[in-house]
């Protein structure tokens, strides 16, 4: 009816029409105030910035005659530091949306995952390899997650009513001192974690093609996924969880509806030092364990919660992926020497331009 | 409630000054002077001088500390060793009591230039032994040359005792350290023998890397060897993109400027995606951290070091064996077994020119004297030294005196250092 009536009609239905017709969808930013319209376009104009990069990258690679396996190489490699960053950005956002801190404490707890664990490795018992550093990566894993959760207990707890800075400031200062204990304790060698498929110092190497992928990258990969579903069902469907979310979106309802934010708070912080601590035992046998590093990995996990908003786990673990992937095809087509430059740029870009990062619209209702 | 917080902060802010402090290990002891001139020294001087200080930096924190920790305890080592002797005697006689007054200057070159300061201008130190790393060690530079103090770093870079710009030696500045400009000779001389023409160079983001990327652009080219491809890493990467363009250059060898773990990961990435490569390390390499690191993909490697590391397999002719074999069992004994490493032969070497020059110090100078002299006695008495690195020749014209042939090239054999003698270089 519609379409018959129209090339004969009056102007203003057939001008309307035409509108709709030609635009098609543009019509959307017709529909939207001045503020949506700025969103829109930045939003499109940074994927369009990101993709440009992308590609700008794949071309200066065309120059030292990269094909097809270099770039699948780069990203699997970048895979595997970015699941990394990852599992650390995840521990950032879990103290952040139950505290609103960031926790900057978090390297530390990255690097006493891997260093305890080689310190219980060496101790020569059980002898069964696997089975001892199976045990030794438990052990780890649970001191870190009770330090975790007392240094929030004797730090952020008796400040908890301080400014979000002084808080911040105080995980600084965690930081540096579990490093400067970590230094004492174990001297400034670098400690060396196995393998955990050959359980020695040397790690197959499984090769597709030209492209080379580390057993440990595997491992890596699995504990992330791992990881995801397990934090996946703990807030979907244990009562915990789901409390821990209530004091995310509203401390003060969840604390009238009887939650003990506090705890909360306290488990949280003993998750995120457990997601760190992770972390740093499946990187332990691809890098070495040294005291300093933390730091690093650290800041890129932080990067990597930047880019994700800071407030959404899908967010940090799309953020370390993108940041490890991007990175290394970066450092590979580019001046290496750079490669820590990247993140650091994307985390300035990150925070001026697009403050929400992956999150989009969840940030808004759940930040503050 | 707030105060509660309050106290939260000042237990953070002590924990923090507690480990941020350099820590001065261990406090110059105050022995009294008549102590010293126990009977366990056979010729009791009569005269007993006023004591010299040495200022000792190192980097006993931080990343330079797997190099700093040793340089620290062979300056205890000697400390001990001339507390058992009761100091020097100079040529006049006198007897002097030395204290070596130990600091750590956080591998951060804020750090070292604040301690150092300190050193020359609180304590007094007639010279300094001062900067594990080349960063810190050229941060202390400028303050020992304008306080007139000679300083001996233990730090590799050329730039550390020649101005870059003039090509004139630094007046006050020495260091016993045999340099990347040596590592490259010596790395040349082999990629030479064993018919390489093309290099990929792969070096830490650090001044040491860097300075040993501007060495291998300096020597490599005059030997015929072509750098095709260079590039940095950083100290804490896991990933090593740059293994593809180095497969992408068609090199014959990689050359690795970089220090363990660093190096050693580079060398597990570089051997797998490319098991045949020849793979060469600079100096900074010769560490049993090395092969503890990198495990077997270390194996075959070749690098140039210092004779101190592989003392015992040195011929007997060699004239530092002795000399090795006797500081290399000190150590062992004063560090309960710790295994030797370059860097505290490297502080041993410039605590004993120290030692050497303060010897010829007649009593009865003044501080500025004192240390005028020394840098004066550094240049024209350390003449056919031996150290644990080789026959140190110094000059006016040089404040190094190495000669580049009294490296040995070293292979990774079993997870152990072996000579490559010239010979088998193939």
């Amino acid at each position: 009816m519609r379409g018959a009536r129209r090339p004969p009609s009056g102007r203003s239905p057939r001008s309307k029409d035409l509108a709709k017709e030609k635009q098609g969808a543009f019509a959307v930013i017709r529909d939207r105030t001045w503020e949506e319209r700025v969103q829109f376009a930045r939003r499109w104009g940074i994927t369009a910035a990101a993709l440009g990069l992308v590609i700008f990258l794949v071309l200066l690679g065309r120059r030292h005659g990269f094909g097809v396996p270099e770039y699948l190489q780069f990203a699997l490699d970048g895979l595997r530091g970015g699941s990394i960053y990852a599992l650390v950005a995840l521990g950032f956002v879990l103290v952040y949306r139950v505290m609103g801190v960031i926790n900057f404490a978090q390297g530390a707890f990255v690097m006493l995952g891997p260093m305890l664990t080689a310190f219980f490795y060496e101790q020569g018992w059980p002898p069964v390899p696997g089975l001892r550093l199976a045990l030794a990566a438990l052990l780890a894993v649970g001191i870190v997650g009770a330090l975790g959760m007392a240094v929030e207990r004797l730090t952020l707890y008796p400040a908890r009513r301080a400014s979000p800075l002084t808080r911040i400031i105080i995980t600084v200062g965690v930081y540096l001192a579990l490093q400067g204990a970590a230094l004492l304790l174990w001297g400034p060698y670098a400690k060396v974690l196995p393998s955990f498929t050959t359980m020695s110092l040397s790690d197959p190497t499984l090769r597709f093609g030209g492209v080379r992928v580390k057993a440990q990258s595997l491992w890596i990969a699995g504990t992330l996924i791992a990881t995801v579903i397990a934090l996946g069902l703990f807030f979907g469907h244990t009562t915990v969880g789901k409390a821990m979310r209530a004091c995310a979106v509203n401390r003060l309802a969840a604390r009238l509806m009887g939650i003990p934010v506090d705890t909360m708070s306290t488990l949280a912080f003993g998750m995120a030092a457990v997601l760190g601590a992770i972390a740093g035992i499946v990187l332990g046998p691809v890098t070495r364990a040294t005291y300093d590093m933390g730091l690093e990995l650290g800041l890129k996990g932080f990067v990597a919660a930047i880019m994700g908003g800071l407030v959404s786990f899908p967010g940090a673990v799309l953020g370390g992926l993108v940041l490890g992937v991007l990175e290394n095809l970066w450092a590979g087509v580019t001046v290496a020497g750079f490669k820590d430059l990247f993140a650091f740029v994307v985390l300035i870009l990150v925070l001026l331009l697009h403050p929400r990062g992956f999150a989009g619209a969840e940030a808004a209702v759940e930040r503050v | 409630m707030n105060r509660h917080g309050w106290l939260a902060i000042a237990l953070i802010i002590v924990l923090l000054t507690a480990c941020a402090a350099p820590t001065p290990t261990p406090p110059p002891a105050a022995t009294p002077t008549s102590a010293l001139i126990a009977p366990s020294t056979p010729t009791p001087a009569p005269k007993v001088g006023s004591p010299y200080k040495i200022g000792f930096i190192a980097s006993i924190t931080g990343p330079g500390a797997s190099l700093g920790i040793p340089e620290r305890n062979t300056a205890q080592l000697v400390q001990e060793q001339l507390k058992a002797q009761g100091g020097i005697i100079g040529p006049d006689g006198v007897r002097h009591e030395v204290q070596i007054l130990i600091f750590d200057d956080e591998s951060k070159t804020d750090t070292a230039a604040s301690v150092a300061r300190r050193l020359i201008e609180q304590e007094g130190v007639v010279v300094l032994v001062a900067g594990t790393l080349s960063g810190p060690s050229l941060a202390m530079v400028p303050i020992a040359t304008e306080a007139k103090v000679p300083m001996i770093s233990m730090a590799s870079a050329r730039s550390i005792i020649e101005d870059p710009e003039t090509k004139k030696m630094r007046e006050w500045i020495f260091k016993p350290v045999p340099e990347n400009l040596h590592s490259a000779q010596k790395q040349a001389d082999y990629l030479k023998a064993v018919g390489v023409t093309k290099v990929c160079h792969l070096y830490e983001n650090t001044a040491y890397g860097q300075d040993t990327f501007a060495s291998a652009q300096a020597i490599f080219p005059q030997a015929g060897i072509e750098i095709v491809y260079g590039d940095a890493f950083e100290r804490t990467a896991t990933e090593f993109p740059q293994v593809e363009r180095v497969k992408a250059s068609g090199c014959q060898a990689v050359v690795i400027g970089s220090i363990p773990p660093a190096s050693a990961l580079v060398n597990v990435a570089v051997r797998d995606a490319l098991p045949e490569i020849r793979i060469i390390h600079g100096h900074g390499s010769c560490s049993p951290d090395l092969m503890k690191t990198a495990g077997a993909a270390a194996e075959g490697t070749v690098m140039p070091c210092g004779k101190i590391l592989v003392a015992d397999q040195l011929p007997d002719t060699d004239p530092v064996k002795k000399l090795n074999l006797d500081f290399v069992k000190a150590y062992q004994d004063f560090t309960k077994g710790e295994p030797i490493s370059t860097f505290a032969g490297h502080a041993y070497d410039a605590l004993q020119w120290a030692l050497a020059a303060l010897k010829t110090l007649p009593d009865g100078l003044s501080l500025a004297e004192q240390r005028a002299k020394v840098r004066e006695a550094l240049e024209t008495t350390i003449r056919d030294f031996p150290g644990t690195h080789g026959i140190f020749n110094l000059s006016p014209t040089d404040h190094l005196g190495f000669n580049y042939a009294d490296f040995v090239m070293v292979i990774v054999k079993d997870g152990k250092f072996q000579i490559l003698p010239e010979d088998q270089w193939k």
